[in-house]
């Protein structure tokens, strides 16, 4: 369907047609976010023996992120006086919009998606590098050191561990011989890359929590050293756009390790293909959305010196290997 | 990285034990018998023998008594009895040194209200406090 819309004449209609999918998406996405943030808290209040949010919305504090949505909408919109306004507005859109962005090319199951493009992989991890440019932006127009600090952080730490997220994905690549996310899934069939490329998944498991900003390497962030970093001096529905885009990340990071390393929407074994590919993709997805949460309730930050060091002199060799390796035992046996 | 996989065992099992948090305005809290809590009065026992508003710190107890009405009995009775919550300490001297037992303390703490008047407790609100009262007391 998206094939022939794709394929047909422009005009209003289509226009219409493509604004309706991208709005029910973005609803998809909106709804995710929300029980999202509702599920990290619970889980990261049961991992600490407590109950997490449980007022709002019954036993299960089911509207508590929708109330804490509505209080931030509410919110006074504050521009600090020292401020570069221009920038200090399009920095939060510069920020989300290529997180939503890159949600076009993922391979949702067989039949949702929207854009079957050639280079799938390729485009999201080159949309997805746009958004430090809205932290480093917002850290910078905020006109406060603690903002600054936290963007520059987040511009090294993106940029070094985007090296290692790309390396790490090339054995996938070459073994599949395409960077299409439909022909990664489609080459799955007979066994995850999970299995064939563990070292190249781990690295990238590692450096896909670096891109995402999250416990252990939220430095940008660390809101008990740089006072919350990069978004200090934003509130309000501005503030709500970082948080969100965050968040969509999340989604977009977890779907695209669904769909390059756990075999997307297919199922594990042969005999389990009656139940439909949407509801393995959605395991799968929770999955590693629950390891993410995991992983923030275990471990503590990452000093700012390690981090650095960590990314290049482990990360990246260990990547490099990864790839030698493939490409020898692609030679050798395939 | 065995401390990392200890780390995270230790989270996963932390899931399922059992909470350390008290459902806290909905049930009372558990605490101790000694806890020092806003006083309960019993106007009946009190002999109006000024100990308790010597003792105190913060000088927060302010009372009266009136002659026993029974004209063969000696002594007094209470009047008026008042503790101001403003500066009270809770600090337990007062129901240390009765000698009568006539105010002991409770396990109530909640003191916030709306205006500062409020704070000012009275001999009747001081002996309709009583819930949760301290169970052993000396005499």
């Amino acid at each position: 369907m998206i094939e022939e819309l794709l394929q047909s004449s422009p005009g209003w209609a289509n226009f219409g047609i493509f604004f309706l999918l991208g709005a029910v998406l973005l609803l998809i996405v909106l709804g995710f976010v929300t029980y999202g943030i509702l599920a990290e808290r619970k889980v990261l209040g049961y991992m600490q023996l407590r109950h997490g949010p449980n007022q709002v919305g019954g036993k299960w504090g089911l509207l508590q992120t929708v109330a804490d949505v509505l209080k931030l909408l509410l919110k006074e919109d504050i521009i600090p006086k020292a401020a570069d306004k221009p920038l200090f507005i399009i920095a939060p859109a510069i920020a989300f919009a290529p997180s939503f962005m890159v949600l076009a090319t993922m391979p949702f199951t067989d039949k949702f998606q929207f854009a079957d493009i050639g280079v799938g992989l390729l485009y999201y991890i080159a949309v997805s590098g746009l958004t430090v440019f809205g932290m480093v932006l917002g850290g910078w127009a905020s006109n406060n050191k603690y903002a600054l600090l936290g963007g520059m952080r987040a511009a090294a730490q993106m940029i070094s561990y985007e090296i290692p997220l790309v390396m790490s994905v090339l054995g996938v690549i070459l073994l599949t011989g395409s960077l299409n996310l439909n022909e990664i899934v489609t080459h799955q069939e007979h066994g995850w890359f999970i299995l064939l490329q563990p070292i190249g998944f781990i690295v990238f498991f590692i450096a896909s929590i670096a891109e995402l900003n999250r416990t252990p390497f939220d430095l940008p962030e660390s809101e008990n050293e740089l006072v919350a970093g990069y978004h200090v001096e934003y509130s309000g529905f501005r503030w709500a756009f970082f948080m969100l885009a965050e968040y969509v990340y999340l989604f977009a990071m977890s779907a695209l390790i669904t769909v390059v390393f756990l075999g997307g929407w297919l199922a594990p074994f042969g005999f389990l293909d009656f139940i439909p590919g949407a509801v393995w993709f959605a395991l799968k997805f929770s999955v590693v959305v629950f390891i993410y949460i995991w992983l923030r309730a275990t471990l503590p930050r990452f000093r700012a010196d390690r981090l650095m060091e960590f990314g290049w002199k482990v990360l990246l060799p260990i990547a490099l290997a990864n790839i030698f390796l493939t490409a020898l035992l692609k030679s050798l046996f395939f | 990285m065995l401390g990392f996989a200890k780390g995270l065992k230790y989270t996963l099992k932390n899931l399922t034990r059992e909470k350390v948090t008290y459902d806290y305005p909905n049930k009372p809290l558990p605490l101790p018998d000694r806890f020092r809590g806003i006083q309960k009065f019993y106007p009946e026992k009190c002999i109006v023998c000024n100990q308790c508003a010597n003792i105190c710190p913060t000088d927060c107890i302010q009372l009266t008594g009136k002659k026993h009405p029974d004209p063969a009995k000696k002594g007094k009775i209470i009047d008026t009895y008042d503790i101001n919550f403003e500066i009270c300490i809770l600090c337990d001297l007062c129901t240390e040194v009765c000698p009568t037992e006539a105010i002991i303390m409770t396990n109530n703490f909640e003191l916030a209200e709306y205006s500062r008047d409020m704070l000012f407790k009275n001999l009747e609100w001081l002996d309709e406090n009583d819930e949760n009262i301290r169970q052993v007391n000396k005499a």
